[in-house]
């Protein structure tokens, strides 16, 4: 399905809309009754193509790619049934796998948003520069993030990198460190990459949380003799609670599928040491020449994902219905 | 097609740094799946497709440097101009890319009518492409040299057309070894671990092993032919977990844990080690023909090194690894595009065509008219012809191939450093006994 399509079909839908257009001035009641109860259908039927077509479309096809029989080179051989699901839960590494996603997803995400709260409040404040810091803060998320992860990565190499450079001038270090080589030091360098480029989004969004917060509540809050730990933890959080679910779902969805911050840094290297699902989906595709195995392996993770974010609300709900 | 979303999906582009905010989130799982798409983006649109008088052509080459693009646009407009009417779509890909690429137009059933690539066989057992004989005329097939016609069959007939081909041999930096106090190359394994010891001592990074993901399964065959193992048994049956093989991973774990290597070999890719070597900070490297064109010529022509055989466990026979990469041409519907197609291969391998690409690159010829002509500057060449005619190669007339190449370059720098070689390599051999 190609963009083309999509407003061609756009296109066909708004076609629909003139035979209802003479309507207006009609004297037959009857049709036209029945004309005006299709009425929102023209109005949602772009949206709905669209949302049908960009978004179940392809889920229905990874779905049945994932039963598929696929040939290393491509060529679909026929239906397969649930073999390339066991294929995929018999890998060896799977686990391993799954385990370092969620470490991946859960640090990454808790870091990103506590610091952002602290951003955010800091960009709230009002202070002679603040419009640069905010543009500042842009920065990261303006730069392609294979960019930023690249950069990174030249500056832990071992032989050229600046951050070996700096530990060893300041004596912190007495030879330089190979740190993408080790499993656990490259999983932490990436999720403070990974951090680092969400921070921009999730700060703005907290930012933007801030300023919808009315200066009369803070007031009443001073007048009730509330100290600054008070207000924020009785006020300021409570009135953040939409738009830290926002920046939370959106953030778990993104560092779930993160892909080229490990791509670039490690290539889920040594072995499968700093996989997660997405890397280790697309390893399954073309190191291991199984694209069906790999749509399972997409699925699953559509799934897990689906999962962790319907709990995650299901939490924030019940909290907000008993709290 | 769910091939082409996923990647893009996936794909480089699109960064966990940009967002579209969604306002309808809280709420449904509908909501979160839409979400969960939207945030992935989208799709772009397709390619336009073959023509229908079957007299445009498209091509998808890979790029083996900055080069490649211009000399087959050049070639294009020779072929354009002595064959009115015929034309050629060029793409040129990466190296990195083009798995991802050709399978996504496998699938999706836009493949191109020539493709360069590494492999070829399991287009073959798909019935994807054209037999050799079909697509080159009579001269062309007869020209290509025995030995790389043979790795170019499949069941007995000979599907790819060998493109180039490059073979390794043992490079050394002279002065770090005049430093070190080492008169001769090493030719046996414990005069390696010997030279190496030597290197250490005068300070500088002894041995380049780079069993990092790019071409650990080349670097790890080298090894190995030259203990006496490989990749299958005499009968052609993948033996991956063989003796011979389970002994090479132990001596390079060895050579690793004693710090005769760069650091981390299984993190290290082929082109760190050889920009490394070209700089002079390692002393020996098992190098390739391209070395001195890609490498060593662009950071310091005046890099004082030597060339030897491969160093061997025994020290006696010295085995070559060969590698070849193919041109093989798609069926199409009612190989319309064969006359067209044939016309381009023919074009190409002759032989003025054909030796420019190789000398343009620093590749040995696989055609005995294009060597021929290259006679010209063979001092550095010659000691990688001649080795190239006792080379063995990787088994790429068998299509489990790419899936068990996948694996090694995933798997086998683990051997040295944290697993044990027995166990990688027999995690490697039962993917191998996997269908493909």
């Amino acid at each position: 399905m190609s963009v083309q399509d999509v407003t061609a079909r756009i296109v066909g839908a708004e076609e629909d809309r003139t035979p209802a257009a003479p309507e207006r001035g009609s004297r037959r009641p009857r049709p036209a009754r029945r004309l005006r109860a299709l009425e929102p259908l023209l109005w949602l039927g772009p949206a709905l193509v669209l949302i049908l077509a960009v978004v179940v479309w392809p889920v229905v096809e990874m779905v049945r790619t994932s039963l598929m029989d696929i040939s290393s080179t491509g060529l679909t051989r026929g239906f397969a049934g649930g073999a390339n699901y066991t294929e995929l839960f018999a890998e060896p590494d799977l686990p391993g796998v799954v385990l370092r996603t969620l470490i991946w997803v859960v640090g990454v995400v808790t870091v990103t948003i506590t610091v952002s709260l602290g951003l955010a409040q800091l960009l709230n404040a009002r202070f002679p520069g603040r419009r640069l810091v905010r543009w500042a803060l842009i920065v990261p998320w303006a730069a392609s993030v294979l960019m930023t992860a690249l950069t990174w990565r030249w500056m832990l190499n071992n032989f050229y990198g600046v951050v070996n450079r700096v530990l060893m001038d300041v004596g912190i270090l007495d030879k330089p460190v190979n740190w993408l080589a080790d499993p656990v030091q490259s999983f932490a360098w990436m999720m403070a990459v990974a951090v680092f480029v969400s921070l921009p989004f999730t700060a703005f969004v907290i930012l933007s949380g801030l300023g919808t917060i009315p200066a009369e509540v803070y007031e009443a809050a001073r007048l009730d003799g509330a100290g600054p730990v008070r207000t924020y933890l009785g006020v300021t959080l409570p009135l953040l609670r939409p738009s830290l679910l926002v920046a939370a779902i959106i953030n778990v969805i993104n560092v779930f599928n993160s892909f080229p911050v490990i791509w670039a840094m490690t290539r889920g290297g040594p072995g499968f040491s700093t996989d997660t699902t997405t890397t280790y989906m697309y390893k399954l595709a073309f190191d291991n020449q199984d694209v069906g195995e790999s749509a399972a392996m997409a699925v699953v993770n559509f799934a897990l994902i689906l999962l962790v974010v319907l709990v995650y609300l299901r939490v924030v709900r019940h909290r907000e219905e008993t709290g | 097609m769910i091939l082409a979303s996923f990647k893009q999906n996936k794909s480089l582009g699109c960064s966990e740094g940009r967002y579209p905010v969604k306002r309808h989130l809280v709420g449904s799982a509908a909501g979160v799946a839409l979400a969960l798409v939207l945030t992935g983006c989208g799709k772009g649109g397709s390619s336009g497709g073959a023509d229908a008088d079957g007299k445009t052509i498209r091509f998808v080459a890979a790029k083996y440097d900055d080069d490649t693009q211009p000399y087959w646009e050049n070639l294009i407009k020779d072929f354009e101009a002595e064959n009115p009417g015929y034309q050629v779509e060029l793409e040129v890909v990466d190296w990195e890319q083009i798995d991802s690429k050709v399978k996504t137009y496998t699938q999706t059933g836009q493949q191109p009518d020539v493709l360069n690539y590494n492999k070829f066989s399991d287009f073959a057992r798909d019935d994807l492409i054209h037999r050799a004989k079909d697509v080159v005329s009579p001269k062309v097939l007869d020209d290509f040299l025995p030995i790389f016609a043979d790795q170019a069959q499949y069941e007995g007939v000979q599907y790819g057309l060998p493109f180039i081909s490059s073979a390794r041999l043992f490079f050394y930096n002279k002065d770090i070894f005049d430093k070190a106090g080492i008169s001769e190359p090493p030719s046996s394994w414990a005069e390696v671990e010997d030279a190496a010891e030597k290197v250490k001592k005068a300070g500088d990074i002894p041995l380049g092993l780079p069993l990092g993901a790019e071409e650990a399964q080349a670097e790890f065959s080298i090894w190995a032919m030259n203990n006496g193992g490989g990749w299958t048994d005499k009968s052609g049956q993948w033996a991956v977990d063989q003796r011979a093989n389970v002994e090479t991973l132990d001596f390079l774990q060895k050579l690793t844990k004693a710090g005769l290597t760069q650091p981390n070999p299984e993190a290290t890719n082929r082109k760190d080690v050889f920009n490394q070597f070209a700089q002079g900070k390692i002393g020996m490297i098992n190098g390739a023909v391209f070395m001195r064109k890609g490498f060593i010529d662009t950071v310091d022509k005046k890099l004082n090194y030597g060339v030897a055989p491969l160093p061997s466990k025994d020290g006696t026979t010295h085995n070559t690894l060969g590698v070849q990469d193919y041109l093989v041409a798609f069926k199409k519907d009612e190989d319309k595009n064969r006359e067209a197609v044939n016309k381009f291969l023919d074009f190409f391998y002759q032989k003025k065509n054909a030796s420019k690409f190789l000398s343009t690159e620093g590749f040995l010829s696989v055609t005995k008219s294009a060597g021929d002509a290259l006679s010209a500057d063979s001092a550095y060449y010659k000691p990688f012809v001649d080795a190239l005619s006792g080379a063995r190669f990787a088994p790429t007339g068998n299509p489990n191939w790419a899936t068990v190449e996948g694996a090694v370059k995933q798997r086998i720098g683990t051997a040295v450093s944290s697993a044990e070689p027995e166990e990688v390599l027999s995690e490697i051999q039962k993917t191998a006994e996997k269908d493909g």
